[in-house]
């Protein structure tokens, strides 16, 4: 190439058409005096301003008012002046009066033999780039203040690409230890083994999101029963790039759900006791009100202990019941009927005046069901019943 | 009748043991057995002992409700034994708790029940004549 005008103009045609296709940057020229000289379409763009409205106007038109009162734009400069370059990130103006940030490389240029210096501009807008960098930060900042939760990062192969406090404090692993390692180090040897994490990440990526609870493993080798929720990590297509993994430790829950549950079969025991007071024959002192799940319970430890002792009279007796409800009358009938059917008569004990009449106004049928009022009672017609059946039925035993 | 239900004697009466799954052809072939059973000895009762009966729902319990009813018609008592807890349970929660049929806890006690239900039998019969 020749370095004759022609070849300037040309090579000025080809770096003001370049210019005019940069979009997200304004690249600008200033004078010594901090003057803008230069526009593009770029630079329109970013500012809003045309060339007509700016070309002259000093650099101090971008900066905030307050910047700008301060002189900001010219302690710029002169830094620029300086040290050659200067690079510097900031808020800046629209002509609309709205701010973006913006990253700012200020280059001085010397002038050639006979023109004044000047200062290359280049601004670029971060607005957008900042505001994902913040919101990066502050999710980082977020899982690293939690810290009884794990919340950690897994990617494809199931290795671990990051740590939280609440994971430390889980695991009692430091990030350190853990970080390129497979997640399979916190689970049971046979979870481990029976690939259960392979099954976790299938259910996330398939249903969303996985729930699941189990026994994992700390660094000293105890172990805590983990809620775990894992979602898969999607790039923009869609792709699984990773899973987010997060980890509570429930084992207290679960202690006292075992204690409560414990107690509550400790006191259904304690309240559903069956006493042998003569030979085959058994008495069910019901007491309290009856719910179905303590009658279910009752008819079972019932069952069981008739067939255990090979009764052949059970006394149901139901003076500690405060009412009979068809409800409950329901329960004590279905308890009669499931011991019939192993071969062992029934006989209900304790009905009070008012309980025979809202038992017959309630429409409650007791069947071939024998009811008498006192526990004593009772007894002697059990007593009856074993010895006629004793008798082997070679005589006609005595009917009750 | 399925491999191992078998039908024994006991003095007068017969002691059938009812084993593994019962379906509409093992039934037919134990209704078989047993009825022709008890007109062959002339047996005076049938003690049904169902405790080895995989599955007992509300279709076992038809049959073997089923099953006394045949007896009866033959002339002779029969009683059911061999009902566990969680069976009776389920019975009693099916509704299928087989109110007109005798029940005992064990091969004993049912024999004796078979015993009582024709000494009843005869006691009203005896009864009924004296007046």
């Amino acid at each position: 190439m020749t370095d004759g005008p022609v070849a300037l103009v040309e090579d000025l045609d080809y770096y003001t058409q370049m210019w005019n296709t940069i979009a997200d940057y304004a690249v600008i020229k200033l004078d010594g005096e901090g003057l803008i000289r230069s526009w593009h379409t770029g630079a329109e763009h970013l500012t809003g301003y045309t060339a007509a409205e700016i070309i002259g106007q000093p650099a101090a038109v971008f900066y905030p008012a307050a910047d700008a009162a301060a002189g900001l734009a010219g302690a710029d400069l002169r830094a620029a002046a300086e040290a050659g370059t200067y690079a510097t990130e900031g808020w800046r103006l629209r002509k609309d009066g709205t701010l973006y940030w913006a990253s700012v490389a200020l280059t001085a240029v010397s002038g050639r033999a006979g023109s004044a210096g000047g200062f290359g501009m280049i601004i670029h807008d971060l607005t957008v780039v900042r505001e994902k960098a913040l919101t990066l930060r502050g999710l980082g900042q977020l899982v690293n203040s939690i810290a009884d939760i794990q919340v950690i990062r897994v990617d494809c192969d199931g290795l671990v690409r990051s740590w939280n406090p609440g994971a430390q404090k889980l695991t009692g692993y430091l990030a350190e230890e853990v970080i390129g390692h497979h997640v399979s180090m916190f689970y049971t040897e046979d979870d481990a083994r029976s690939g259960v994490l392979d099954r976790e990440m299938h259910a996330a990526v398939r249903d969303g999101s996985m729930e699941a609870e189990g026994w994992r493993i700390r660094k000293d080798g105890t172990r805590f029963w983990a809620n775990v929720v894992l979602s898969p990590i999607r790039d923009d297509h869609g792709e699984v790039e990773g899973y987010v993994k997060v980890a509570r430790d429930l084992t207290e829950r679960r202690e006292q759900d075992r204690l409560v549950q414990r107690q509550r079969d400790e006191i259904l025991d304690l309240s559903t006791p069956v006493i042998q007071v003569w030979d085959k024959v058994l008495v069910l002192p019901l007491i309290g009100t009856l719910d179905s799940g303590r009658a279910a319970r009752l008819t079972e430890s019932l069952l069981e202990r008739i067939a255990a002792d090979q009764a052949e009279v059970v006394i149901l007796d139901i003076s500690g019941v405060p009412g009979i409800d068809s409800a409950v009358a329901q329960h004590l009938l279905e308890t009669v009927e499931a011991a019939r059917l192993m071969g062992t008569d029934s006989i209900l004990s304790g009905v009070r005046p008012d309980t025979a009449q809202s038992m017959v106004h309630l429409g409650i049928e007791l069947g071939g069901l024998r009811s008498r009022t006192s526990l004593r009672d009772a007894l002697q017609l059990a007593l009856r019943l074993v010895d006629e059946r004793a008798s082997s039925g070679d005589e006609a035993g005595v009917r009750a | 009748m399925p491999d191992q239900s078998a039908i024994m004697r006991m003095g007068r009466d017969l002691l059938v043991i009812l084993h593994g799954d019962l379906d509409d052809r093992t039934v037919e072939s134990i209704e078989r057995e047993v009825t022709s059973e008890v007109a062959r000895t002339s047996a005076r009762g049938a003690l049904i002992d169902v405790s080895g009966v995989d599955v007992i729902d509300s279709f076992v319990a038809q049959v073997l409700a089923r099953l006394v009813r045949m007896v009866r018609l033959l002339g002779a008592e029969a009683a059911i034994v061999g009902i566990r807890p969680a069976v009776a349970i389920t019975l009693v929660e099916l509704g299928a708790s087989m109110p007109e049929v005798t029940t005992a806890l064990s091969a004993e006690q049912g024999m004796a029940r078979l015993r009582r239900m024709r000494a009843d039998d005869s006691a009203r019969i005896d009864h009924g004549n004296h007046r």
